[in-house]
C-alpha cells in the first residue's frame, strides 16, 4: 500500500475533524483499535505466507550447498537428481511408465505395485502441462505441497506463531527436509493429512472424507485416517449429549456422515480395482512386499533388535538404533496427543507407526517424521519456551546441511 | 444442518441422494474386496507372492546349451549362464553364482536324446559356523536325481546320472536345487535371502 494515499480511515478521520463521532474520544479509540486490529491481522496473514516461503528458500539454499559440496555438476536439475534416492526412483518410474503387468519385465520379482499411485499420477499430470524432466517437476511439486502443508497447519497450530515457525522450518529447512522436497510420497501425505485434520477440526466431514480418499491413494496407511474421522464424529456426538449406544444410530441417520466414512477408503479401493484388472491381484501392493523381503514379526522384537544393534566403533547410534528410537518417540508423541484429547490424531499416528513396524524397522524414521500431527505436536512442545524454540530452530537449520549429506551418502536410517 | 433433519422436499431429495451415494460406495467397496479376495493369477504368481510356498519365482528363461560344453557360472561365463538362470540365483560374480532363497532353478534347451545324461557340477558351500555343511537336493523336472552334502569353502565337483525318464516328456531341460540348510542374513530376515551354495560350473554329457 502506498504511503501517500489516504485510504487509511485513521488518517481520514484526523484530517476531517467534522464527523460527529470524532468528538467522542471513546468512539475514536474503538475505531482506531478496529483498524489496528485489521492491520495486525494483515501483518499476521503476511507472516503466515512469508514464513514458509522464507524457509523454503533457505532450505533450498542449504540443501543445494550440501549437494554442491559433493557434486561438480551445477544447476537445479542435477540438484534434484542428486536428492532423488531410494523410493524416489520408483516414483519417477511410475510417473513415466505406470505400473507393469505380470510377469514383470527384465525378469524382476519386484513390481512397482507397492508404491501408491496418487502422487506419481499428479506429477505426470503436471508434467503434461510443463514439459520438463519428471524429477524437476516432482521436486517443485513437492516443495509446493510442503509449502501448502505449512499454510494448512496454521489453524491446526491454533495460530501459535512460534510453533508455526518451527513447523515450517522443520518441513522446509529441517534435518529431514529432503524427504519433503524430493519425489517421495511424504510431501503430499503431510499436506493431505493436514487437510483431513483441519476439516475434522471444522466438522466438515465431507471435505475430510474426500481428503482421506486422496490420502488412501497416496500411501496405504492413509486409509487409517478414517479412524480419526469416526473418533471425531463420536466426540461431537458425545459433546451434544448423545450416548455411546446411540452413536451408530446417529451416524446412520446422517447420510453426510455415512458418505464421509465410506468415501474415505475410495482411493485405496480404486487402486485395488486397478491392480485386479492389470495384474489379476487386487492385493498386489501387499503381496509384492515378499519380493522386498518384508516378513511379519513381533514389533517389540524388532524394536529390541534395533536398540541392541550397538555401534562397534564410536558413540553415534547405528541406523537400526535410530529407527527404533524414531518409532519409540513417535509412539510416545502419539500418547501425548491422546493425553491432550486429540484422540483421533493420536490413534491415527500410533497405528501408522505400529503397522509398518510389524514387518521391520525399515524406513521408520521417514514414516514417523511424515506424520503431520506428531510434528505439529513437537513444534508446539518445543516452542513452549523461547530458549528451546530458538535452540530447536538453530538445530533444524544446522542439521539440514549434514543430514542432506547423509541422505545423499545413502545413510540407511534415512531410507 | 444434517441432511436428514431437513423436512422440505429439497432436503429430502438431498438426503435420499446422500443415502444412495453411501449405498453405491458401500456396494462398490464390497464388490472390489470380493474381487481382491479371489485373485485371478497363474500358479507361479500364487506360489511366490500369495501362498509363499516357494522363494523361486518361475520365469520363462531358457538358455541355449550344447551337450559336452562346460558353462562357467563365474563372471567370465556370465553371458551363457545368465540365459540358463530361471530364479533363485544372484550373480554371476568372481567366485560363482550364489544361490538365493530355498530353491534355485536352471532351464536350458537340449537336443532330443534317447538315453540319460551325466551332470557334472562344481559347487561350494556357503558356511557360517555353526552351519558348516549344506545339504542340496537336485531334481530334474520334479524327479529327485541326486542328494549331496557340501562342506568346506573350496568348490566340490559333483557328478551324477540323470535317467532319461526324468526329462523324456519335456521340451526343455529343467534342474532344481533345493537347500535344506540355507543361512539367513539375520534371524528376522525373509527366507528369500537365504544363502546356501555357489555354483561354479555346469556340464551335461550324453550317456
Amino acid at each position: 500500500m502506498s504511503k501517500g494515499r489516504t485510504n487509511n480511515p485513521v488518517t481520514t478521520v484526523k484530517s476531517t475533524g467534522h464527523a460527529p463521532w470524532v468528538k467522542d474520544p471513546k468512539h475514536f479509540e474503538i475505531f482506531r483499535d478496529y483498524w489496528q486490529g485489521i492491520n495486525e491481522h494483515h501483518l499476521i496473514a503476511a507472516a503466515v505466507v512469508a514464513v514458509p516461503l522464507m524457509f523454503g528458500i533457505t532450505g533450498l539454499a542449504i540443501r543445494y550447498a550440501a549437494v554442491a559440496s559433493m557434486s561438480v555438476e551445477p544447476g537445479f536439475e542435477s540438484y534434484a537428481r542428486a536428492l532423488c534416492r531410494w523410493d524416489c526412483h520408483w516414483y519417477v518410474d511410475i510417473s513415466e511408465r505406470g505400473y507393469e503387468r505380470f510377469p514383470i519385465p527384465n525378469q524382476s520379482n519386484v513390481g512397482r505395485w507397492g508404491f501408491f499411485p496418487f502422487y506419481p499420477m499428479l506429477v505426470a499430470v503436471i508434467r503434461g502441462a510443463f514439459p520438463f524432466p519428471t524429477i524437476l517437476v516432482a521436486t517443485i511439486t513437492s516443495i509446493a505441497c510442503s509449502y501448502a502443508a505449512c499454510l494448512v497447519a496454521w489453524p491446526l497450530l491454533e495460530k501459535n506463531m512460534r510453533a508455526y515457525v518451527l513447523y515450517c522450518a522443520f518441513l522446509l529447512s529441517g534435518p529431514f527436509s529432503f524427504h519433503f522436497t524430493t519425489f517421495l510420497s511424504e510431501p503430499l501425505f503431510v499436506l493431505l493429512t493436514s487437510c483431513v485434520f483441519l476439516a475434522l477440526k471444522r466438522s466438515s466431514y465431507l471435505v475430510a472424507g474426500v481428503s482421506s480418499a486422496l490420502l488412501s491413494a497416496t500411501r496405504l496407511v492413509g486409509v487409517l485416517v478414517v479412524f480419526a474421522t469416526v473418533i471425531q464424529m463420536f466426540q461431537q456426538h458425545r459433546e451434544r449429549g448423545g450416548s455411546t449406544l446411540s452413536f451408530p444410530r446417529w451416524v446412520l441417520g446422517r447420510p453426510d456422515l455415512l458418505v464421509a466414512v465410506l468415501i474415505s477408503p475410495a482411493g485405496l479401493f480404486a487402486y485395488i480395482l486397478f491392480l485386479y484388472v492389470t495384474v489379476g491381484d487386487g492385493f498386489a501392493f501387499l503381496h509384492v512386499q515378499r519380493a522386498f523381503g518384508r516378513v511379519a514379526g513381533n514389533p517389540l522384537l524388532f524394536l529390541w533388535d534395533g536398540l541392541s544393534a550397538v555401534p562397534t566403533t564410536g558413540w553415534l547410534p547405528t541406523a537400526p538404533q535410530w529407527s527404533a528410537l524414531a518409532a519409540i518417540t513417535g509412539l510416545a508423541l502419539s500418547v501425548v496427543l491422546v493425553a491432550r484429547k486429540q484422540y483421533g490424531a493420536g490413534v491415527f499416528c500410533a497405528i501408522c507407526i505400529v503397522l509398518p513396524l510389524i514387518t521391520n524397522l525399515a524406513s521408520m524414521v521417514r514414516y514417523v517424521i511424515g506424520l503431520a500431527p506428531l510434528i505439529m505436536l513437537m513444534a508446539v512442545l518445543l516452542s513452549a519456551s523461547k530458549l528451546t524454540w530458538l535452540a530447536a530452530l538453530v538445530l533444524f537449520l544446522g542439521a539440514c546441511y549434514f543430514m542432506t549429506l547423509a541422505w545423499i551418502g545413502g545413510y540407511l536410517a534415512l531410507v | 444442518m444434517p441432511w436428514s433433519d431437513t423436512l422440505d422436499p429439497y432436503g429430502r431429495t438431498i438426503s435420499l441422494g446422500g443415502y444412495s451415494l453411501a449405498a453405491v460406495l458401500a456396494v462398490s467397496e464390497i464388490v472390489i474386496l470380493a474381487l481382491a479376495l479371489h485373485p485371478n493369477v497363474n500358479a507361479d504368481y500364487r506360489a511366490y507372492y500369495i501362498d509363499r510356498t516357494t522363494t523361486c519365482l518361475n520365469r520363462d528363461a531358457i538358455g541355449s546349451y550344447s551337450l559336452g560344453q562346460t558353462v562357467s557360472f563365474r563372471s567370465d561365463g556370465a553371458k551363457l549362464a545368465a540365459g540358463m538362470i530361471v530364479c533363485g540365483w544372484s550373480g554371476p560374480v568372481a567366485d560363482g553364482t550364489h544361490s538365493l532363497g530355498e530353491t534355485s532353478r536352471l532351464r536350458l534347451q537340449i537336443p532330443p536324446l534317447r538315453n540319460g545324461l551325466k551332470a557334472t557340477l562344481q559347487m561350494a558351500a556357503v558356511i557360517r559356523p555353526p552351519q558348516i555343511t549344506q545339504r542340496v537336493m537336485i531334481s530334474v523336472h520334479g524327479v529327485s536325481v541326486h542328494k549331496v552334502t557340501l562342506s568346506g569353502k573350496e568348490p566340490t565337483t559333483v557328478s551324477f546320472v540323470i535317467p532319461h525318464a526324468a526329462f523324456s516328456n519335456a521340451r526343455t531341460f529343467e534342474m532344481a536345487f533345493d537347500y535344506l540348510d540355507g543361512i539367513p542374513p539375520s534371524q528376522a530376515a525373509s527366507n528369500i535371502y537365504k544363502r546356501s551354495i555357489k555354483l561354479v560350473s555346469f556340464r551335461l554329457d550324453a550317456v
